[in-house]
């Protein structure tokens, strides 16, 4: 059981290649091969014979190549954007002493826009900042202004998924000894040169593994630009579900999807070559007195209270207006109070509900134990093709959920694989689509524990399944935990690839939301998207109860699953 | 070790117990059944299967989804289909899903009484409503702009509607597509004509919608100031107490039918018939009115409800010609996109 200590590059065990044939088995059927059907989709003709015309006509088509451009630069600046308001966050939530009970409040709030339907934040941003919006025209009198556009798509992604930055960094930032910040600083170093010679270097793994996280969520979102991106600002995943559902045009969609892997290749690269050759060991088995820090100044201080406050009542404030459309009897045109939708979801809907939460509750371990091992594996160990298992991991994840549902739908229709219309293929959509957060959050952790506490461990003649469990496993948990709540949250909410994976037996909440919508009946759908709020934070607080409990038994370290 | 021996065991487990779900539900077998994709919504469709439950005893599971994701989900499936029949929705994605040969031919007896706009010739698919286009307004921005409900096409090139109408489109959605061959077919196919019109209203819309009725609550909230819908989607934006205007161009508009078909390969092809001859029927298409699904009903032995025959007694509803219609569709929706869409 070397499999543990590799360092060395020791021969891997018979149980370790074991585990590593398995992962490739599994990865092998749930991702390569939907997406070598899908190629072979993409690249034959009607006739069956292999041609690269279709792509080639593609790369010379304007307006395609233009939805590439908008892509890259809506990716972009998301990944920017939501990593800097993640770390901002991290940073207030852990260096600023704020008072628990206020972290908790932030916490909470900003949880929402993770836990809910992805089209919640882009329907409150159309009402509110529309031609007509509450705000813009109700409140500030602008008439001209359109909520149509890049600005809006990349505003409504970033308060999307910037939760998951911060989630991703918290722990980072957590994990860093406060002591040797406060040593630099006592020893007269200013607080602007602590920052960035220690705090934002030992953050660097995080910062990047957050940007790659929210780089490829944007490449990836296709329900907000759906409805927020109009018709200037055409973006691949967009554009792929179209040409799909519109032209029913299989090979253009499946080739416009197969653009999307070029960039979210490149990104992914270039941060493995970056921190491939960095150490960025900060637990060091020496005991760390928690200290209060004073590396941020009043000043940094009171502008992060500021900015987090304004974004945070920003976020309350629509899913305010959430609650409320789930309680009048028609948004914007009755405002008598009711509780008919809440009924009508509780009759009709509750099949969908049941449906729903088996499958978060199946998903939600599976995912997060093959999120740990996964990120374990390609982090400690050493064998030939570990890059490639990890890159393989990635790519259902990188890939527009419209074409993972397509891919998988074209791969398990038909016998020897008939699985569709199962529940089995949507738990298996969800576990190798949403993992990878799991997995980048051990792999992130791990590049922080130093390798020697373990190594220490077995010299001293512990087993390395008796130091995995007494030194690694407790040091990773909170990755796990992260793994687990993010599979459960995506379960619940996730709806591009799963709308071409639901059947007659199992149908899920999301897609009865969007259902809703084009039904005109909000009511209903705000009540869902309410439900599934409430379900999804209820879970999420177990969890977090649970890891409290744990910690609380084998180091006395309370942290929550916001946090880790 | 241990732990590692303990992760196996739970990940074998895990996997028997996702290995039961795996095995399709399919226990519910003694009865007859039928399976069901509905372009129709929910509200539509349940009281229409359920009264076919009760009339003929056959279970209908039912999933619904937008057209284009309807037949998408087909072709995908065309090797192992996994229902039996497609239910509502414009016949252009039918026509479309006769072009990928995704369908079986059938010919219920309403065939007979049809006119041939409601019938595919060769039987592939068969109407069961009639869905007119209207003009959709709200009234609250008429009041304040001093307009009236439009009731010509130029109407819609006041400026007063600048970037404030939403319609559907063209390449995701069948409500776009008859829209563009109505205005085709009131300049009598004059294509320079027609969209020269569409490039001049390009300039008042401020977003072209994925879903045909996509833009039905923008306007019913204000967000936007009018549009093109079907008049289903019209009469239930008004039965929500949205305070909107329908009204009809005098230069006519256009309808598209609803249609049914039976998916190639169907597991339970006599269960399937039935539905096909039950929805084509009067037996189904009487039940419209009394549900407040405000079709026009394609079978002539029916009667439409009161309240869409008023609103139509002041409609000039055209006929668009399928031939025409079926052959010039992927071109004029290209060149929708190429000269209207990404016109600048």
């Amino acid at each position: 059981m070397s499999a543990l200590a590799l360092k060395n590059k020791a021969r891997p065990d018979l149980f370790f290649s074991l585990i590593v044939a398995a992962l490739w088995v599994l990865l092998a059927f749930f991702v390569l091969y939907p997406l070598a059907r899908l190629f072979g989709r993409a690249f034959t003709t009607d006739a069956g014979v292999f041609s690269i015309a279709p792509l080639l006509k593609i790369l010379g088509n304007g307006n395609d190549m233009r939805a590439f451009g908008n892509s890259l630069m809506l990716a972009a600046t998301v990944g920017v954007g939501g990593t800097l308001l993640g770390f901002l966050y991290a940073l207030t939530a852990v260096r600023s002493g704020l008072s628990p009970r206020w972290t908790r409040i932030i916490d909470t709030v900003n949880l929402l826009p993770l836990i809910s339907p992805p089209f919640t934040i882009s329907i409150a941003i159309l009402f509110s900042f529309g031609t007509r919006g509450l705000i813009t025209y109700d409140l500030l009198g602008i008439s001209q202004y359109s909520a149509y556009g890049f600005v809006s798509t990349a505003a409504a992604e970033i308060v999307t998924y910037f939760p998951v930055s911060y989630l991703t960094l918290r722990p980072i930032l957590a994990g860093i000894d406060s002591s040797m910040e406060n040593a630099a600083f006592s020893m007269g170093a200013s607080r602007w040169r602590v920052f960035r010679t220690m705090t934002l270097p030992l953050a660097l793994p995080g910062l990047l593994n957050a940007f790659l996280l929210m780089f490829s969520a944007s490449l990836a979102d296709f329900a907000t630009p759906l409805i927020l991106a109009g018709n200037s600002f055409p973006v691949l995943p967009t554009e792929a579900f179209l040409q799909i559902t519109g032209q029913f045009d299989l090979q253009g969609g499946a080739l416009l999807a197969i653009l999307l892997l070029v960039p979210a290749a490149v990104v992914y690269f270039i941060q493995r070559h970056w921190l491939g050759e960095r150490s960025f060991v900060t637990v060091s088995g020496k005991v760390a007195q928690r200290s209060h820090v004073e590396i941020l100044s009043p000043l940094a201080r009171k502008i992060l209270f500021t900015v987090c406050a304004c974004i945070t009542v920003m976020v309350l404030y629509f899913y305010l207006l959430l609650l409320y459309a789930s309680l009048v009897l028609a948004f914007g045109a009755n405002s008598t109070f009711t509780l008919a939708h809440y009924h009508t979801i509780f009759t009709d809907g509750m099949p969908v509900i049941v449906d729903t939460l088996i499958i978060s509750v199946i998903a939600m371990p599976l995912g997060g134990l093959y999120g740990m091992l996964m990120g374990y594996i390609v982090t400690r160990t050493r064998f030939a093709g570990r890059r490639t298992l990890e890159v393989v991991s990635m790519l259902n994840y990188a890939l527009p959920g419209t074409i993972v549902g397509i891919a998988y739908l074209l791969a398990f229709n038909d016998p020897p694989f008939d699985i569709t219309g199962t529940a089995f293929i949507l738990i298996a959509c969800y576990v190798f689509r949403y993992s990878p957060t799991g997995i980048r959050a051990t792999v992130a952790l791990l590049h922080q524990i130093d390798q020697s506490l373990e190594e220490a461990s077995e010299s001293m003649g512990a087993r390395s399944g008796h130091t995995f469990r007494r030194i690694t496993l407790p040091l990773i948990m909170p990755a796990f935990f992260t793994g687990l709540g993010v599979m459960f949250i995506r379960s619940m909410t996730a709806i591009s690839a799963t709308i071409f994976l639901i059947s007659i037996s199992w149908n899920l909440i999301t897609v009865r939301i969007l259902e809703n919508m084009t039904e005109l009946a909000l009511g209903p759908a705000a009540a869902f998207s309410v439900l599934v709020v409430v379900i999804v934070y209820v879970v999420l607080m177990i969890i977090s109860y649970l890891l409290a409990h744990l910690r609380a038994q084998s180091s006395g370290r309370v942290e929550n699953i916001l946090g880790g | 070790m241990k732990l590692s021996h303990r992760f196996a065991t739970g990940m074998a487990t895990a996997a028997m117990v996702m290995g039961c779900w795996a095995v399709p539900a399919t226990s519910a077998q003694a009865a007859e059944t039928l399976n069901v994709y509905s372009i129709w919504p929910e509200p539509y469709c349940k009281p229409m299967f359920k009264a076919f439950t009760k009339d003929t005893g056959i279970k209908v599971n039912f999933l619904r989804f937008s057209s284009g994701e309807a037949l998408a989900r087909i072709i995908a499936e065309k090797n192992n289909p996994k229902i039996d029949v497609l239910f509502g929705g414009p016949i252009e994605t039918f026509a479309a899903g006769v072009k990928q040969g995704v369908f079986q031919a059938y010919k219920p007896p309403s065939t007979k009484i049809l006119p041939a706009r409601f019938k595919n010739a060769d039987g592939y698919w068969t109407a069961i409503a009639d869905d007119p286009l209207v003009f959709m307004t709200n009234k609250k921005f008429l009041a304040q702009h001093h307009l009236q409900p439009p009731t010509s096409w130029n109407d819609l090139l006041d400026p007063a509607y600048k970037n404030m109408l939403q319609m559907a489109d063209a390449r995701t959605s069948g409500t776009a597509v008859t829209r563009i061959f109505s205005l085709l077919e009131v300049d009598h196919r004059d294509e320079k004509k027609a969209f020269d019109y569409m490039k001049k209203l390009r300039k008042n819309i401020q977003t072209y919608t994925k879903s045909g009725g996509g833009g039905t609550v923008p306007i019913g909230l204000g967000q936007a100031a009018g549009g093109i819908f079907f008049i289903v989607d019209a009469l239930q934006t008004q039965d929500k107490g949205y305070d909107v205007a329908i009204s009809f161009p005098k230069e006519g508009i256009g309808a598209s039918a609803e249609g049914i078909a039976i998916v190639k390969g169907a597991k339970h092809l006599d269960a399937a018939k039935k539905l096909v001859d039950w929805a084509t029927s009067a037996k189904m298409q009487s039940l419209l009115a009394p549900n407040k699904i405000n079709f026009v009903p394609a079978n002539p032995q029916v009667k439409t409800s009161p309240a869409v025959a008023k609103l139509l007694a002041t409609a000039n509803i055209i006929q668009i010609d399928d031939k025409y219609a079926g052959q010039n569709r992927k071109r004029i929706v290209q060149k929708w996109v190429d000269e209207v869409l990404n016109e600048k």
